[in-house]
């Protein structure tokens, strides 16, 4: 039972690693910014197209990633200079439709560039195979995926709470306006931060192909995961999309092994009772708190 | 001026074109050619026209005048059966269809019944593989296949072949259950005992937990039912992963493993054994001639599957009727022309049930294969001529 516990445990955390790594630029976009970003996924499967061609062509696995990152981070920026920044000032609808309807553009055009069925990311060997940790066989995929999440959540950890862009960052999201007052230029911290978030998604795209498999319904089939874990964190907050994402990890995990029928709706009122019981999120910034 | 003319040209264009000759018999066929099922469409079109590449277009009947099968394809976008009805009814009424064929899922099969009644219009159905489709109206043929005929003959194999206790996951919905309840039905007959059933959502791609579970069952082979695509590739990637195969639990399913959807899997799937009523490598004269035609039209990377022979034998079907029958007959008649049809499809030897209007064919037991660095299905084992089981559990009711 100790050594299922931690196998679970173990799922769980892999899983939520991915939710993190994806849906830590949303929570940017959605906290800092206010904007409804339903084409988050759309970067984060933008990423793991392009890690999957790649790969298949023979490149190396890490570099693709890189890659991956890096197409996504650009078209991060570009679309928020020409997208998305007149969106600001607009209602939520306005943003709502603009961003949907970015997804539709997307996956008709991986669609038509990949094809309809599901586009594979080639790992390195070793990672494809069971790995011996002690009390039993357990996929070298998934510990790799805990180690990647850790030390990237590890990383952004230290930038926003130590470096002077963290401080920034964390001002605009508390009170945008007293930030501008001050002399933040909150522009240019929109559009690196947006684009940091896009290249965040693209990262994890590639990495967890693995467990969210790419295929050009990829964008809007799991955006609804990631718009819950930056809900369940509590919008822009960094520590709450990182605690959500593992606690949504981990129910669903759980919800699938000891009530496998139920399990679609168990992580769904899970997130009812989350928010019921903490209607701002679980760790609010504190302009919210 | 100039556009005056063009006005009057292209008038007189439609004009003449709508006053096709006596001997064109147009056939309407109804696919998903866009939106999430946008796979169906093309591999029917390619099938169609395959055949008529290779044996023409035109028939000549015993009427001693020559037909033009002419055949219409219309998109019915992945909208659902509402959208199957409208189209049929723009086909039945606008451009006077001798036949309905096509009709990749289910729902949009069975909207088609009540209209194939009322302007008496046979539906060659080319996939919709839910079995009591059939029922619903005496116009409605099936060249495809039903789910527990490709099931049912793989209970009896697993149990004759040293597999005792067996894990069913299947996904949940209508198909899956079919899967479900003949897998179990034939196993436990043959004598084989099942140690745990889970049913997964449709789209699930996370399969880590219920792979703990079956692992945990210690059963000889995880018998498996789902989407080809995503799920079913992760579905895979996850038994390997948990150590399952390595455990030497065998892995037992269906389509998953049909040529198109091959190249998504790596080596992990070899082994795998599966029952399905067409396997690509087998060299029967007619698949080759299918798979040569297919090629040499769509080139190299085209695959024919089982949409493409479907609509091959469809029309094959369609033509042979109108050259029997002419372009006029009723449309009953077309129906009583085809049953007990037989005849050696690309899959195998295939007859047309006299009673049912349902294919009766082999189902194939194979293994997956590497072969020349390609993964391939070869055949282990057959059952031959299947009736949809179904069928026989659910006798037809007097009226």
């Amino acid at each position: 039972m100790g050594s299922f516990g931690l196998t679970v445990l173990l799922d769980g955390i892999s899983y939520g690693m991915i939710l993190f790594l994806i849906s830590v630029g949303l929570t940017v976009t959605m906290g800092l910014m206010r904007v409804v970003n339903l084409a988050h996924g759309a970067f984060a499967m933008i990423g793991g197209y392009v890690a999957g061609y790649l790969t298949q062509r023979g490149c190396n696995f890490y570099l693709a990633a890189l890659a991956a990152a890096a197409a996504a981070a650009a078209l991060g920026a570009v679309t928020e200079r020409t997208i998305y920044r007149p969106l600001y000032r607009k209602g939520e609808l306005a943003q709502v439709l603009l961003t949907i309807g970015f997804v539709f553009v997307a996956t008709g055009a991986v669609t038509e560039i990949f094809g309809a069925f599901p586009y594979p990311v080639v790992f390195p060997p070793y990672l494809t195979r069971p790995l011996d940790i002690g009390f039993r066989q357990y996929p070298a995929y998934r510990l790799f995926l805990i180690a990647s999440g850790a030390a990237i959540a590890l990383l952004l950890w230290l930038v926003l709470d130590n470096s002077l862009y963290g401080a920034r960052l964390r001002a605009a999201v508390d009170n945008p306006r007293m930030a501008r007052a001050v002399g933040i230029n909150v522009s240019l911290l929109f559009t690196s931060t947006f684009t940091v978030g896009c290249g965040l998604a693209g990262l994890g795209g590639a990495l967890g192909a693995g467990i969210l498999s790419l295929e050009p319904a990829y964008a809007l089939k799991y955006v609804v995961l990631f718009l819950v874990v930056v809900i369940v964190g509590g919008e822009g907050s960094f520590e709450g999309s990182f605690v959500a994402a593992m606690a949504l990890g981990i129910i669903d995990t759980l919800g699938k092994y000891f009530v496998a029928e139920a399990a679609p709706y168990l992580l769904y009122t899970a997130v009812f009772a989350l928010l019921l019981w903490r209607p701002k999120g679980l760790v609010p910034p504190r302009s919210l708190a | 001026m100039g556009r005056l003319f063009a006005i009057i040209t292209s008038a007189t264009v439609l004009l003449w074109a709508d006053r096709a000759p006596a001997d064109v018999a147009k056939v309407g066929l109804l696919a998903d050619f866009t939106g999430a099922f946008a796979t169906w469409g093309p591999q029917f079109r390619e099938g169609v026209e395959a055949y008529q590449a290779l044996h023409g277009k035109t028939v000549k009947g015993l009427d001693d005048k020559l037909h033009e099968i002419q055949f219409i394809y219309r998109d019915t976008a992945s909208q659902g059966p509402d959208k199957a009805r409208q189209l049929a009814q723009e086909l039945v009424l606008h451009d006077h269809v001798r036949f309905l064929c096509g009709l990749d899922l289910s729902p949009h099969a069975m909207a088609l019944a009540d209209i194939s009644k009322e302007a008496k219009v046979p539906v060659v159905i080319m996939n919709a593989a839910t079995s009591s489709i059939t029922r619903m109206s005496p116009y409605f043929v099936r060249v495809s296949q039903t789910v527990p005929q490709d099931v049912a003959p793989l209970g009896p194999w697993a149990a004759a072949h040293d597999i005792k206790r067996v894990y069913t996951i299947v996904s949940d919905y209508a198909p899956g259950y079919d899967a479900e309840a003949y897998f179990i039905k034939t196993f436990k007959a043959a004598g084989g005992t099942i140690v745990g059933s889970a049913r997964t959502p449709q789209q699930e791609t996370n399969f880590s937990a219920y792979m703990e579970r079956v692992r945990e069952a210690k059963p000889d082979a995880l018998y498996m039912f789902q989407p080809a695509g995503s799920p079913s590739v992760a579905f895979v990637k996850a038994y390997v992963e948990r150590g399952l195969k390595a455990a030497g639990i065998k892995l037992l399913g269906g389509g998953e493993t049909q040529e198109l959807f091959l190249p998504n899997f790596t080596d992990d799937i070899v082994g795998t054994v599966t029952s399905f009523h067409y396997t690509e490598t087998n060299t029967r004269p007619a698949n080759l001639e299918l798979r040569a035609q297919v090629k040499k039209m769509f080139g190299d990377k085209a695959v024919p599957d089982i949409a493409t022979l479907a609509a091959w034998d469809g029309t094959r079907l369609i033509q042979e009727a109108v050259a029997a029958l002419g372009g006029d007959a009723e449309g009953l008649q077309y129906v009583d022309f085809m049953k007990g049809k037989k005849f050696d499809s690309p899959r195998g030897p295939v007859e047309i049930d006299p009673v049912e209007r349902d294919i009766i064919q082999n189902v194939y037991i194979r293994r997956v294969e590497e072969r020349d660095g390609r993964l391939v299905n070869i055949d282990i084992d057959e059952v031959k001529m299947v009736k949809d089981p179904w069928k026989i559990d659910h006798p037809p009711q007097a009226n």
